[in-house]
């Protein structure tokens, strides 16, 4: 893959991510899939095991590409290791019976909570405010979800979710007094 | 104290591309999580894998600009995925925290959503088994109480050790956390531990015990399995 198709990569994550450009999805599915189902026809020795995981890596790619961080890698390494997940769980799950789902804690992602926050500092902390986050609204628990747990920018919450930018900042700014009125109340 | 003892190349390899089975997976990730030089390792085996990958067929479909084009099949999950309603993804798990010499000890991600069984104990030794249900490849999470010691045994398969926590000395080496020990059948090994020590421990070991017969079928060798 030449430097250029390699932006170019980066250039339909980032257009997925932020404007959720379904043109550039399908250019990505498009370079991708064809890879994926030989992959999983290898793998897994069923086409619809292989359409299963072509399906779900791309969804993956379709919901989280706000996670991926192009300083960290090339996106076909991303996209790769997704795959590579998806199918260890499951020729796990053919093989052994088990439906538990280990890879994302084999090969963590970009999923690990992020604990750079003040108040989500401590981990021990934020176990608790993941229990207080149960009590709240779900319109308000959605937001906190997206900002402080999918490391999404308040710009992009408004995109995916569908609503204006303000209505984000007035839902966090809701639930975050919530949140600490009740870490006061059980401090 | 710094790692001495490593999985070597091609274990890494086989890790990245998602061939170990569960239990040498999660050995893996836990030392890497320890181990930034493996970790780095393997996000470079991650890129030339996927590399690779892309190799398999041509690059070409990225001079195409029109959606139209892809075929029935492609076209039915595309819509399937981008038609999908947007929810929120689940939090991530927290690490599991179990008691180790009177205080809490968070262990390794890859442990984060494995189910185990009770603790057991026999001696200094203590055990909770992992259920894997990977057949003969048995994993456990082993601690050894200060001053313990496993008797001398040899492995049929193979035996990995990864420390979790404290330090154990063989005939060959004193290791500590972090360090990944890889035996096999021309390994003879008595483990002792002044401190004590947490293990995890992955075993492919079922042949050994219909041979050896006299020193391996006790209590502690199946204990330990
Ligand atoms: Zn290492």
């Amino acid at each position: 893959m030449t430097p250029e198709q390699s932006q170019q990569l980066k250039q339909w994550l980032s257009d997925i991510a932020l404007k959720r450009d379904k043109k550039a999805f399908a250019n990505i599915f498009k370079s991708f899939a064809p890879k994926i189902k030989g992959f999983g026809m290898k793998q897994l020795k069923s086409e619809s095991a292989a359409n299963d995981l072509l399906q779900d890596t791309m969804s993956i790619v379709w919901r989280k590409s706000h996670l991926y961080d192009a300083d960290k890698g090339a996106a076909t390494t991303w996209i790769y290791t997704i795959m590579r997940n998806l199918s260890f769980d499951m020729l796990r799950k053919a093989q052994t019976q088990k439906e538990d789902s280990l890879s994302d804690d084999i090969w963590p992602i970009a999923e690990v909570v992020d604990d750079s926050g003040e108040v989500f500092s401590d981990h021990l902390m934020s176990q608790q405010i993941a229990q207080y986050l149960d009590s709240l609204p779900e319109a308000q628990k959605q937001v906190v979800q997206g900002v402080y747990f999918q490391e999404m920018t308040q710009e992009q919450l408004a995109t995916q979710l569908e609503i204006p930018l303000g209505t984000v900042k007035s839902r966090l700014r809701l639930a975050l007094n919530k949140l600490k009125q009740q870490i006061e109340e059980n401090s | 104290m710094s790692i001495k003892y490593h999985p070597k190349h091609e274990l890494l390899s086989a890790f990245v591309a998602g061939e170990l089975p569960a239990s040498l997976s999660i050995a893996v990730s836990a030392h890497n999580e320890l181990c930034d030089e493996c970790r780095k390792k393997c996000e470079a085996l991650a890129e030339s894998q996927a590399i690779e990958f892309m190799k398999e067929d041509s690059f070409n479909e990225f001079e195409l600009d029109d959606f139209e084009s892809i075929n029935d099949e492609f076209d039915e999950m595309f819509a399937a995925i981008t038609t999908e309603p947007s929810r929120p993804e689940p939090l991530a798990k927290p690490c599991v925290n179990i008691d180790y010499k009177g205080q809490s000890l968070k262990l390794p991600r890859a442990l984060t959503s494995v189910t185990m069984s009770n603790w057991q104990k026999l001696g200094k030794l203590r055990r909770a088994k992992l259920e894997l249900a990977e057949g003969k490849v048995h994993s456990n999470l082993l601690e050894i109480e200060a001053g313990g010691t496993v008797p001398t045994h040899t492995h049929k398969g193979y035996e990995l050790t990864l420390l979790l926590a404290g330090s154990f000395s063989d005939e060959h080496d004193t290791y500590h956390a972090g360090d990944f020990i890889w035996l096999n059948q021309h390994n003879t090994h008595t483990p002792v531990t002044a401190e004590g020590c947490l293990c995890f421990t992955v075993a492919d070991d079922a042949q050994t015990f219909t041979q050896g017969i006299s020193k391996l079928l006790n209590p502690i060798g199946r204990f330990i399995y």
